[in-house]
C-alpha cells in the first residue's frame, strides 16, 4: 500500500471506528422498532401515513409503506438519516485530506516529501474511499444481520444494492469536501458547500417530484442518482450509480489539478 | 561544481503584498549559509519557494541542479519548517517512521541515535510535546535521511542551550561531510558560529551577502588593557579603528572597529598585565550593517 494511503488510514482509524459504532447504533436502534411496527399494521398502515401532508410525505420519501421489511428499510433507514450520517462522516474525512492539515500546518512538511502533489491528492482520496468502504462494509453486514434477526424478509442483494448506493453517495460528498479543501485550503468553505449541496440536493430530489418549478433541478441533485432508482425495490440502478461514480471522478480530477497549481499554507 | 541553490530575479507577491522581490542568490556546495533578517523580511518565503510549497510570481530557480517541482529533488533535501506543526495522539516515533518511509527508508537505529543525541522522547503523543520537544522531532526528521541539502528555518527556536550546542555540532558534521546547509534566523548569534557566509534580507530584498569572516572584521569590540604602570594617552590616540578611548592611569579601555591589530601593536610597547576583550555584540554589527547598506542605498539614489 502506498505510504501516504496507509499513513492516512492510520490517522483515520479511531475516527472510522467511532463512525462505524455510531452508524451501527443508528441501524440497530431503528431496526429494533420494526417488529413492533410490522405487528401493528392497522396503526402504521398506508391509511395512517396518508394523513400526513403531501409535501411532508414527499420530503420523507413518499412514506408509502412502513410495515413491510423493504418499505421500513427504505423509508426509515435508507431514505434520509442513513445517507446523511454517511455524508457527514465522508465530509469530515474529506476535510482531513487537505484542508484540515493545511489549516493546522501539518501539510507543509507533507508537501515537501518526495511525493508528487497530484499523487498526494490521489492517495488521500484512496484513503478516504477505503475508509468509507470499511465503514460501509461493517454497517452493511450489521444491517443485513439485523434484517434477518427481525424477520424483514429483504433479499440480501437488495440491501447490498442500497448500501452500495449510500457508499457511492457518501464518497461523492467526501470527494466534494476534499475538492473544495484542495482548491481553497480551508475547511469552512468545504463544509458549507457540502451542506448546501446535500440539503439542497435532498430537498430538490424529494419535493421536485411534485413541484414542477424545481423538478428539472433533480437532474443535478446527487440524491437523484441514489433515490430515484429505488435500489431496495429494484436492485442495482447501474446507470445512476455510474453517474455518481463518474461525478466523483470529475471532482477528484478537479481536486488534483487545483491543488497542483496553488500555494500551500498562505 | 554547480550551485546548490541558484535563483535569478525570484519574486513572490501575495496578492499585492510583497513577500520577496528580485532575489539573486547562490548557495555553493559544502557551505553553511546563514540567512538573516527580521521577522517578515522574506526568509520563510524564500525557503518555501525553494521547496515548492509556494510558487514564484516570477523569476527562476534551481535547487540541486533541478526544478523544485521535481519531487525527486525534495527527497534529497532535509527541511525544518519555521512553524513546525505536530499534533494528535500519534507518537513521534510513528511519524518519523512514516516520513522516513516516504523518503525512501531510514533505519530505526539512525532515528534512535539522533533522538539520543538531542535527548528527545519519541514515545509521547505529539500533541502533548512542548515547543522545544517538537523542535527536536523536527530536527531529527530533517537530519535523519542524511540529505545533501538541509534547509532549516529558525532551527534553534525553543531549544535549550545544551541542545543548541548539540545541534550546531550536527551542522558542523554535515558541513564536514561536504553537504550544504541553509539556515535562517533573526538573530545573528544563532548562525554566526557555524556559517561560512550570511545573507541579509530585509523588506523582501536581499541587502547583503557577506563572508562571516568579513562580517566579523566589522565587529565592534570593547577592549580593556591593564598595564603594570600608568601609560601616556598619546600612545593610543589616533590609532586606526580605535574609538571611545579612555586612559585612566594604568588602564586603557576603548572600542575597536574591525581588526585589533593597531591597538595590540601600540600596547606591546608596555607591559600588559591583563587584557579583556568582550565578545563583539553581534546584534550591533548586524544593525550597523543594515544602516550602512541603507545609507549606501540612499547615496546611490541621490547619485552620489
Amino acid at each position: 500500500m502506498p505510504v501516504l494511503v496507509s499513513k492516512s488510514l492510520r490517522d483515520y482509524r479511531s475516527s472510522l471506528v467511532r463512525w462505524t459504532v455510531g452508524i451501527g447504533a443508528f441501524f440497530a436502534l431503528y431496526l429494533s422498532f420494526y417488529p413492533n411496527i410490522s405487528e401493528n399494521k392497522e396503526i402504521y398502515g398506508p391509511q395512517a401515513l396518508a394523513k400526513f401532508p403531501g409535501a411532508m410525505r414527499d420530503l420523507m420519501g413518499g412514506m408509502e409503506d412502513f410495515t413491510s421489511g423493504i418499505g421500513y428499510l427504505s423509508s426509515v433507514v435508507y431514505q434520509l438519516f442513513g445517507p446523511m450520517l454517511f455524508i457527514v462522516c465522508a465530509m469530515i474525512l474529506g476535510n482531513r485530506a487537505i484542508a484540515q492539515p493545511e489549516e493546522s500546518g501539518t501539510l507543509e512538511l507533507t508537501v515537501t516529501l518526495p511525493i508528487d502533489r497530484r499523487r498526494l491528492v490521489f492517495e488521500r482520496f484512496v484513503a478516504l474511499a477505503l475508509g468509507l468502504l470499511a465503514v460501509a462494509t461493517a454497517t452493511f453486514l450489521l444491517a443485513w444481520g439485523l434484517s434477518v434477526v427481525s424477520d424483514m424478509e429483504v433479499p440480501v442483494g437488495r440491501i447490498l444494492a442500497v448500501h452500495t448506493g449510500v457508499f457511492l453517495l457518501a464518497l461523492f460528498f467526501g470527494a466534494l469536501s476534499l475538492t473544495v479543501g484542495a482548491a481553497t485550503g480551508r475547511k469552512g468553505p468545504a463544509m458549507a458547500v457540502v451542506g448546501v449541496v446535500a440539503v439542497g440536493g435532498y430537498v430538490v430530489e424529494t419535493l421536485g417530484k411534485s413541484v414542477d418549478a424545481i423538478s428539472w433541478l433533480r437532474w443535478v441533485s446527487p440524491f437523484h442518482y441514489y433515490l430515484d432508482g429505488r435500489p431496495l425495490y429494484q436492485g442495482f440502478p447501474v446507470a445512476d450509480y455510474l453517474v455518481l461514480a463518474g461525478a466523483t471522478v470529475v471532482l477528484l480530477v478537479t481536486a488534483v489539478l487545483a491543488f497542483d497549481r496553488r500555494d500551500v499554507g498562505v | 561544481m554547480t550551485a546548490v541553490v541558484e535563483t535569478e530575479g525570484l519574486t513572490k507577491f501575495y496578492g499585492k503584498r510583497r513577500g520577496l522581490e528580485d532575489l539573486d542568490l547562490e548557495i555553493r556546495p559544502g557551505e553553511v549559509f546563514g540567512y538573516l533578517g527580521p521577522n517578515g523580511a522574506g526568509k520563510t518565503t524564500t525557503i518555501r519557494l525553494l521547496l515548492d510549497v509556494i510558487r514564484p510570481t516570477r523569476g527562476r530557480m534551481s535547487v540541486l541542479g533541478a526544478d523544485p517541482r521535481d519531487p525527486a529533488v525534495r527527497g534529497r533535501i532535509g527541511y525544518l519548517p519555521g512553524e513546525l506543526a505536530l499534533e494528535g495522539a500519534e507518537r513521534a516515533s510513528a511519524y518519523l517512521a512514516f516520513l522516513g518511509q516516504a523518503r525512501g527508508g531510514v533505519s530505526r537505529d539512525r532515528i534512535a541515535a539522533l533522538a539520543e543525541r538531542l535527548d528527545a522522547d519519541l514515545s509521547v503523543p505529539m500533541g502533548k510535546l512542548s515547543k522545544g520537544s517538537k523542535q527536536k522531532v523536527g530536527l531529527i526528521q530533517a537530519f535523519m535521511h542524511e540529505p545533501e541539502f538541509l534547509i532549516l528555518d529558525e532551527p534553534t527556536s525553543g531549544l535549550d542551550p545544551l541542545v543548541q550546542q548539540e545541534f550546531l555540532a550536527m551542522v558542523r558534521e554535515v558541513r564536514a561531510s561536504g553537504r550544504t546547509v541553509l539556515m535562517s534566523s533573526h538573530v545573528l548569534a544563532e548562525v554566526e558560529q557555524v556559517s561560512d557566509r550570511v545573507g541579509i534580507v530585509r523588506g523582501g530584498r536581499l541587502v547583503a551577502v557577506e563572508d562571516i569572516a568579513v562580517l566579523r572584521e566589522k565587529a565592534v569590540r570593547r577592549v580593556e588593557l591593564h598595564f603594570d604602570a600608568p601609560v601616556p594617552r598619546e600612545a593610543f590616540e589616533d590609532l586606526p579603528g580605535v574609538r571611545d578611548l579612555r586612559v585612566e592611569g594604568a588602564a586603557v579601555s576603548c572600542t575597536i572597529d574591525g581588526r585589533p591589530d593597531a591597538l595590540v601593536k601600540a600596547a606591546a610597547r608596555f607591559t600588559v598585565v591583563h587584557l579583556v576583550s568582550a565578545e563583539p555584540d553581534l546584534e550591533e554589527i548586524f544593525l550597523a550593517y543594515y544602516s550602512e547598506s541603507e545609507q549606501e542605498g540612499r547615496h546611490a539614489r541621490a547619485g552620489v
